[in-house]
């Protein structure tokens, strides 16, 4: 039995925000969960809770060396944070095209050989709406080295509802102008990749 | 809802200096251009001289950016009003037919304005542009590559190209597409850092090697290029650990690393520093 990966509305608001940001370009970032402690009996019916997103790149996704950057930088900041690199989000340049390329397998595949329940993620922007009406999301779970997508609906996140309503607000009053993706902080080192502010937004409409 | 003067503060000069700036720069900042642009031309049009013009070129195609046909259009019949018969103007039809993704009709107005026009490069870019948005990637390269022929000092288009080509993860063309861009423009740093990181994909230990040489040269160029540094730590690093390279390449470049590793250091004390002031 597979754990089941969910989203927690930060996680989840912070992908889409990402997406909006450039909406004509490809982006793809990472999503962290809380590093387990032991490994219970039950652990098999406990799912891995993605409790944050860092966003990494917009345009060229295919080149590898600042992604290494960004993979050991945010690796020792997941160290000193107990937490682990649980997944890989991704959305295309063209709107059209929701599928996972090979950028996605490759980097999910990465991910996955650290942390076997690795997710890859594809968003669907074709179903994109301001109101966020139903989650936009595909997951892909790495099995046999293949890459099996599965159903994502409200049970994929901790609170559907919360998710759905903070991130149509912060849409709405455009917070994505605002979020910092890891090209960001490569273009000025005083932008801040784990967003602060724009959690602090997420916490006060909770 | 405030107008942008109203929540900005700022004076309709502004406003117009900071479209000017936008359209320099060549930012896609297209909600901020629509917001402001829309407010210059509802409200200050007949201060705006001549420059109202590529005012309405610019908040036209903001515009379609946004999805916002209703602008798009006004701005499109002013000026089709103002410069009839123009080819400029016309290109400008051909992108919001794009934008509705009418891309044969898209085609035939750019085919159109090629049979009265056969250089005119904008109308044969969009054409590509089309191929593009329509996930024709082989296509688009091939047609890129023909025009190239032909505008072989055309940078947007050598710099379109090499994206392209990393997309389909031909990076040896990429480098080629740089290549060309760096003997160029000799000074930018830009194209120096992305041709490192393009060779440093390609693998191996001589790619490794130039992409190295190539990211000291970008920080040479700007000594400020973060992910120039970044690249030369990477690359460096890679390097020593190479178990094809001998004992004096290796220390070089445990060197090289330890360097970039101070630097990059520096950088973040300083830029935390700044922070706080």
């Amino acid at each position: 039995m597979r754990m089941s990966v969910k989203l927690t509305t930060q996680a989840y608001c912070k992908m889409l925000l990402h997406a909006a940001k450039y909406p004509h370009c490809a982006v793809n970032g990472l999503l962290v969960a809380e590093k387990q402690k032991e490994k219970k009996k039950d652990s098999h019916s406990t799912p891995i809770l993605c409790v944050d997103c860092i966003p990494l790149f917009h345009g060229t996704l295919a080149l590898a060396p600042m992604l290494e950057v960004a993979l050991t930088l945010i690796d020792t900041w997941c160290k000193e944070n107990k937490y682990v690199i649980a997944g890989y989000y991704q959305a295309n340049e063209r709107t059209k095209d929701f599928r996972p390329n090979q950028v996605a397998e490759k980097v999910g595949a990465r991910i996955a050989e650290n942390f076997s329940e690795a997710a890859m993620i594809m968003v669907d922007s074709t179903r994109f709406t301001m109101g966020c009406y139903e989650p936009i999301l595909a997951i892909y779970d790495h099995h046999e080295n293949k890459w099996k997508c599965r159903d994502c609906n409200a049970d994929c996140f901790e609170d559907w509802c919360e998710a759905q309503k903070i991130t149509s607000a912060l849409l709405e009053g455009r917070s994505y102008e605002s979020l910092i993706d890891f090209d960001n902080h490569l273009d000025d080192l005083r932008n801040d990749w784990t967003n602060p502010e724009i959690n602090k937004s997420v916490l006060h409409l909770c | 809802m405030a107008s942008v003067s109203e929540m900005y503060d700022v004076t309709w000069e502004e406003m117009r200096d900071k479209l000017r700036k936008w359209r320099e720069d060549n930012h896609r900042n297209s909600e901020q251009i629509v917001d402001v642009g829309e407010e210059l031309i509802n409200e200050h049009a007949s201060k705006l001289g001549d420059d109202i013009w590529i005012i309405y070129e610019q908040v036209m195609i903001a515009a379609l950016d946004c999805s916002r046909d209703d602008l798009a259009w006004t701005c499109l019949q002013e000026l089709k009003k103002q410069f009839p018969g123009s080819q400029r103007v016309k290109r400008l039809a051909g992108m919001r037919l794009e934008a509705l993704e009418k891309y044969e009709d898209a085609s035939k107005q750019y085919d159109s304005i090629l049979q009265d026009d056969p250089t005119n490069t904008a109308a044969r870019k969009r054409k590509i542009s089309i191929l593009k948005a329509q996930g024709k990637s082989a296509e688009a390269i091939r047609e890129l590559n023909e025009y190239l022929e032909q505008f072989v000092g055309d940078q947007e288009a050598w710099h379109e190209l090499s994206e392209l080509y990393i997309n389909e993860h031909d990076y040896g063309k990429a480098a080629f597409c740089l290549e060309e861009l760096m003997m160029t423009n000799p000074h930018n740093h830009l194209y120096c850092e992305q041709y490192a990181e393009v060779k440093y994909t390609q693998g191996g230990l001589e790619n490794l090697e130039l992409s190295r040489k190539y990211f000291a040269q970008a920080l040479k160029l700007n000594n400020g290029n973060m992910r120039a540094l970044f690249g030369l730590y990477m690359s460096a690093s890679h390097i020593a650990a190479s178990p094809k390279v001998n004992a004096t390449v290796k220390k070089a470049n445990v060197k090289y690393a330890a360097w970039a590793t101070n630097q990059i250091n520096r950088a973040y004390q300083v830029s935390h520093a700044r922070y706080l002031l």
